[in-house]
């Protein structure tokens, strides 16, 4: 049939390009009623009371306040969170009450009807005063999580080290800014809480409805509409939302709608967590690595939410595509009163490989050594180990993505033609460089590379503890002659195409074409758990479950073909008569000789990594210091591609917002309230920012991936764009910048004061 | 206030307040959701529909100015059985990923390859400036539109 | 307040310009709020800002936008006319404009992306008043006349007197602006559009700068400057205009310039950039400008 490997046009894409696909905000019920949030106008403070204007019309507006809520916690890694503030404020928009009514108009009216009053505390907003503990807000010491990872004598083989190197890198929030804001449909009848929403996770949502209304799995359906992007900002926030919609609902006894507006989904949803980062380093003079010691520290926001996982990513991709001999890593998450911080695509690891990053460009400017050429001589390779003494066994195909790249970018030309060598200079000399003459514009061009690795599926033994199931159905429908299948699990297309490549994956087990075969609509009264649709676990985890549970179907019908002879589809129509529809459900094995201890972070930290290599070309307007990405390339170990086409997409669009992140995105925090919470001021590349992606899929097959060997790609693309951005800047101007953003005002202030 | 748009080619008369957001009126009254809201202040153009051919984003033109004239939106786009040139073509090309701002975007081009059947990259790059997608990078939006173009060249020659 | 709020507003459409002036007039003597209503790109996302009116104390908005005496883009005996109605689509669109007024053009260009030229207009942008207004810039560059419009008749005020403070204009309450007008540049004049938003399209102007000079034998005949952003409103940059008008335009040093515009801005730190940024660019944009009509001019 060959279908993996080839690009089928998406499955939903006639739905999408005719209008007719429905997102949340498109459907209703009889009856809906629309929900608002009343929420914290202050960072911190103490919940005295909420004010009911007693001159308002309150006939058909629901107010839910904290009294309302059964078991008042968010259900994640740890109940921290409250559904909704009772006496403790933690952040700014954190929500206290809740409203419902008819239509905007009353909505409206009835919200600034409402007026918290809150007493307000002293808040923690910055890293450094979380570990002052200037005050306590969270534990003894403000410190949500802490991790270390060791791996020989870093400290000793770095002070025998003939080149020693220290520099600390730091990086800030960031918004999904996912164009679809998140919204929910709840309701509830005989049968208990249904929900509809733009979700990643359903059975996250369920998890948490089931803990605050402490109802049995049997009673809550969470129902995935189409989701117009997610990018992590949809991972655990739906379930907040869900809770919401469900208590309005329940106190109305009608169905509820709630939708975000822009400026209240910027404010109120997670964003990346702030990182800073110190790597102490020693080297050899030809650049030969041997001892890294790294120091990590993220803020985590108001509550826990998924900050430990996301801390443990950044930690376990510190030390970046290359072999150390000795690596002592420590990674602290912080607590403050700004909104909380959780997923976003990369998890952590963008954090800390720029951080890595920039240290390789630090090293190969101490020993003005070719950048790429310093990170290749280091490159990780099969039988290799990590710094958690991973021993790599395959797929680590990262030398042929800095090939391809360098190739394709003409790196060696361009390196040595642009901008000056890769010493540092006197940057106050870029404001005197003379115009060229005949022209009035100076303007200086630069390339730049970053090289990352990125684990794929979840860490450690997470795989093993969620044992995620997918099931294929083979039924009939009414006379005839072949019989149809349909694809369950919880794993959700937000974009990526999830729906297309799993149609692609079960068709080609199956043998048959890809119209047979369906993708049921993710509910958790009809799928089974094959877990969140997150860390790039869905093509090469769950779509290995989905391969596996279909060859099975296959061997079942291919063992009655032979026992009873006719084609393919008769021995299937003969199982289906005398079974009815036929379920192959499987969950998922993790590999046997995948070992990981988390007391001691040793062990396989992921079944494999997805590699690569990013190199961007720059010009800089040496008078406004706009940065214009004028090429850019990445090439991208995928292990296979089963969609090229779709696969690509997932690079390009993960790279420009990596870019964005560098070169236009800033979140201005004051007080701990975001004073830019609008796309006019929140700005994010547009099709004339975007540089033309030259994108390389190399494939060095995971041997257990689906499709003949898929690896994670969706999450990689965000960890190299930045570093490469910034060494293309330092290449053009002689400007070095160890913290983000790289935003014209940030190389201007750069330029001026010198490294 | 009493309107009347042509919407779709199809003449539809309704009440509404005059300054009810088009938008509104399209998802609401006249049901036609495929047209999306984003941001609700011009900066996304999800809501991007064709106001007498010219693309506007529809949640900041008010219902009392468009009356008696001519609304297009992506449920306008395809005929009876097939999909047009730029449909296919963003199905094909990876032009569309989670599809939210896929509407507006179509909506841009369609406009963009009625005034300009041939466009080069750098307009196609322009006429959707005003579309902010966060999934593709725009590289398979602007595939797609290119193919499209081809696409309607070798069915109308010259 | 909620856009859904919007749909509560009164809403009237005036036939004609002197009906318009007779409502606004009325309106203006009881004391009542009106609100002229073209492309609605800055009003109706500013309402989304502002806290909610009071129902009972809604503005009249009036639609301005299909007003003939208000649409339009004419040429004649080297006066441009334009509309206050006509929108940067038709603006970017105009053969003659592009042709005779390339700043113009290259400003309308640069206003959000297609979907907000299409219905923002000059007039919008004036009364706004907002210092970044990129077309209050480009048209002071060019020495507009801005033409008001009342039951009293017409009066005339040069942009550059135009703005009395921030988003604070001359226009009276009972007045509206009908169009703008100006002398075309010479052919060959110098002319130059240079933007620097946040970022390439789609943006609002961290500093913009619009410039127009001629030249006679070295010799500065003509001299218009705009600056977007730099100060509570929009500069005309008069020092700098001054150095543009010098008798010998070699002469005038890079030292000269960057202490004229230091003169002429009062740049501020706000969400889109910084005033040190901000003063950097200016100087930056108005030497290149003197550069590169000392290279036009000199070849």
């Amino acid at each position: 049939m060959a279908l993996v490997g080839r690009s089928v046009p998406r499955a939903d894409g006639p739905a999408k390009v005719t209008g007719t696909a429905r997102y949340v905000d498109d459907l209703t019920r009889p009856g809906v009623l629309l929900g608002a949030t009343l929420r914290s106008p202050v960072a911190r403070g103490r919940l005295r009371g909420i004010r009911r204007d007693p001159s308002f019309d309150w006939t058909g507006v629901t107010v839910v306040t904290a009294e309302d809520v059964p078991v008042n916690v968010v259900a994640l890694i740890e109940e921290d969170q409250p559904v909704l503030a009772s006496d403790d404020i933690r952040h700014a928009y954190e929500p206290i009450a809740l409203v419902a009514a008819e239509d905007p108009v009353r909505l409206a009216r009835a919200l600034r009807a409402l007026t918290p009053e809150i007493d307000p505390l002293p808040p923690i907003l910055t890293i450094a005063d979380a570990l002052g503990r200037k005050t306590q807000i969270h534990g003894p010491d403000n410190i949500f999580a802490t991790y270390r990872i060791s791996k020989g004598d870093a400290a000793k083989a770095i002070a025998e080290s003939a080149v020693r190197l220290t520099g600390t890198y730091r990086t800030h929030h960031q918004e999904q800014l996912y164009i679809e804001p998140q919204g929910m449909l709840a309701f509830w009848d005989a049968r208990g809480a249904h929900l509809v929403g733009s979700l990643q996770c359903p059975f996250y949502v369920h998890k948490g409805v089931m803990r605050t209304f402490s109802l049995d799995d049997a009673h809550v359906d969470v129902t995935q509409a189409v989701t117009g992007g997610g990018f992590g900002g949809k991972e655990e926030y739906p379930t907040l939302l869900a809770l919401h919609a469900l208590l309005l609902a329940k106190k109305s006894g009608r169905p509820v709608k709630m939708i975000y507006d822009r400026q209240e989904d910027i404010e109120a949803t997670t964003k990346r967590h702030p990182c800073e980062v110190t790597i102490s380093s020693g080297c050899d003079r030809e650049g030969n690595l041997s001892a890294v010691s790294v120091r990590i520290v993220m803020d985590g926001g108001a509550y826990v939410t998924l900050t430990p996982v996301v801390l443990s990513r950044g930690a376990l991709h510190a030390a970046g595509a290359y072999r150390w001999e000795h690596v002592a890593i420590e990674a602290i998450a912080v607590a403050t009163n700004t909104p909380p911080n959780g997923a976003f695509r990369g998890f952590g690891a963008p954090q800390t490989i720029w951080a890595i990053e920039r240290h390789m460009d630090r090293i190969a400017r101490e020993l003005s050594a070719d950048p790429l050429a310093l990170r290749e001589k280091n490159l990780l390779r099969v039988g290799d180990t990590t710094p958690t003494g991973q021993f790599l066994k395959e797929s680590v195909g990262v030398q042929r993505c800095v090939e391809e790249a360098r190739k394709a970018s003409g790196w060696d030309r361009k390196r040595a033609a642009l901008g000056p060598a890769a010493v540092a200079r006197p940057v106050s000399a870029i404001l005197r460089r003379p115009a060229p003459g005949g022209s009035a514009s100076r303007k200086a061009r630069g390339i730049g590379a970053s090289v990352f690795l990125h684990g794929a599926g979840f860490t450690g033994s997470g795989e093993r503890k969620l044992k995620g199931r997918v099931a294929i159905d083979m039924f009939r429908i009414l006379k005839e002659k072949k019989p149809r299948f349909t694809i369950r699990t919880a794993s959700t297309d937000i974009g990526q195409g999830t729906e297309t490549v799993f149609r692609q994956i079960a068709a080609e087990a199956l043998w048959v074409s890809m119209d047979r075969v369906d993708f049921a609509t993710p509910s958790t009264a009809t799928v089974p758990d094959s877990g969140p649709t997150v860390a790039s676990r869905t093509v090469m985890i769950v779509g290995s479950i989905l391969e596996s549970a279909a060859r099975d179907l296959f061997a079942r019908i291919e063992q009655n073909r032979q026992d009873h002879g006719g084609s393919f589809d008769d021995a299937a129509l003969r199982l289906i008569a005398r079974d009815g529809t036929i379920v192959s459900e499987k969950t998922y094995e993790t590999p046997a000789d995948l070992v990981w201890d988390d007391a001691t972070y040793r062990g396989d930290a992921y079944p494999v990594f997805g590699w690569g290599c990013d190199i961007a070309e720059v010009e800089v307007d040496l008078d406004t210091f706009e940065t214009t990405v004028i090429g850019f390339w990445v090439a991208q170990d995928v292990g296979k591609a089963i969609n090229p086409v779709l696969c690509k997409g997932q690079i390009e669009g993960g790279t420009l917002q990596a870019i964005g992140w560098a070169l236009n995105e800033k979140m201005v925090i004051q007080d701990g309230k975001i004073l830019n919470a609008r796309m006019t001021n929140y700005v994010v590349p547009t099709s004339l920012d975007a540089p033309r992606f030259t994108t390389i899929l190399v494939e060095d097959p995971y041997s257990k991936g689906p499709g003949g060997g898929a690896k994670g790609i969706g999450e990689a693309p965000m960890d190299g764009g930045a570093p490469a951005i910034a060494a293309a800047i330092e290449h053009a101007t002689g400007i070095v910048r160890d913290d983000l953003p790289l935003l014209p005002e940030d190389l201007f202030a750069a330029g001026r004061t010198g490294p | 206030m009493r309107m009347t748009f042509v919407v779709n080619g199809l003449s539809r008369t309704l009440d509404a307040p005059p300054l009810a957001r088009l938008l509104d009126i399209l998802r609401g009254p006249l049901g036609l959701t495929g047209t999306k809201e984003g941001c609700g202040e011009g900066e996304c153009g999800s809501c991007t529909v064709l106001l007498d051919g010219v693309p506007v984003n529809a949640c900041l033109v008010v219902a009392g100015q468009c009356d008696g004239r001519k609304i297009l939106t992506v449920e306008g786009l395809a005929s009876k059985d097939a999909l047009s040139d730029l449909q296919e073509a963003f199905v094909k090309e990876g032009g569309a990923q989670c599809g939210i701002c896929t509407p507006g975007v179509l909506m841009a081009a369609h406009a963009l390859l009625a005034a300009n059947p041939q466009p080069g990259e750098g307009e196609i790059r322009e006429s959707i400036a005003g579309n902010i997608c966060r999934c593709t990078g725009y590289q398979r939006i602007v595939e797609s539109i290119r193919n499209a173009a081809k696409e309607q060249a070798t069915r109308e020659p010259g | 307040m909620n856009p859904a709020e919007l749909a509560l507003y009164p809403f009237e459409r005036p036939g004609t310009l002197a009906e318009l002036c007779r409502t606004l007039s009325a309106r203006a003597g009881r004391r009542e709020k009106t609100v002229l209503l073209a492309g609605g790109t800055d009003w109706i996302v500013e309402r989304r800002l502002a806290p909610a009116e009071d129902p009972n104390d809604l503005p009249l908005v009036l639609d301005v936008s299909r007003l003939p005496e208000m649409r339009g883009i004419t040429v004649a005996k080297e006066v441009a006319t334009i509309g206050a109605a006509a929108t940067f689509l038709e603006i970017k669109s105009h053969a003659v404009l592009s042709r005779r007024v390339p700043v113009l053009t290259a400003m309308a260009r640069e206003v959000g992306a297609v979907q907000i030229q299409a219905r923002g207009t000059l007039g919008g942008n004036l009364a706004g008043a907002s210092p970044a207004a990129d077309g209050a810039a480009a048209l002071m560059a060019l020495d507009a006349d801005v033409v008001l419009a009342s039951i009293h008749g017409e009066r005339r005020v040069p942009l550059t007197q135009f703005f009395t403070a921030y988003r604070t204009t001359r226009r009276a309450e009972d007045e509206v602006i009908v169009r703008v007008e100006f002398t075309l540049p010479r052919t060959g004049a110098h002319q130059v559009w240079r933007k620097v938003g946040t970022r390439a399209a789609q943006a609002i102007s961290k500093v913009a700068l619009a410039g127009v000079a001629e030249v006679e034998r070295g010799r500065g005949v003509r001299s218009g400057f705009g600056m977007a952003s730099v100060a509570p409103m929009t500069v005309s940059l008069p020092s700098v205009r001054a150095l543009g008008l010098a008798p010998s335009l070699a002469s005038v040093s890079d030292e000269e310039l960057d202490a004229a515009t230091r003169r002429d801005i009062s740049p501020i730190d706000d969400l889109r950039s910084t005033a040190a940024y901000r003063a950097h660019v200016a100087s930056a944009l108005v030497k290149n400008f003197f550069r590169e009509l000392r290279i036009a001019a000199g070849s």
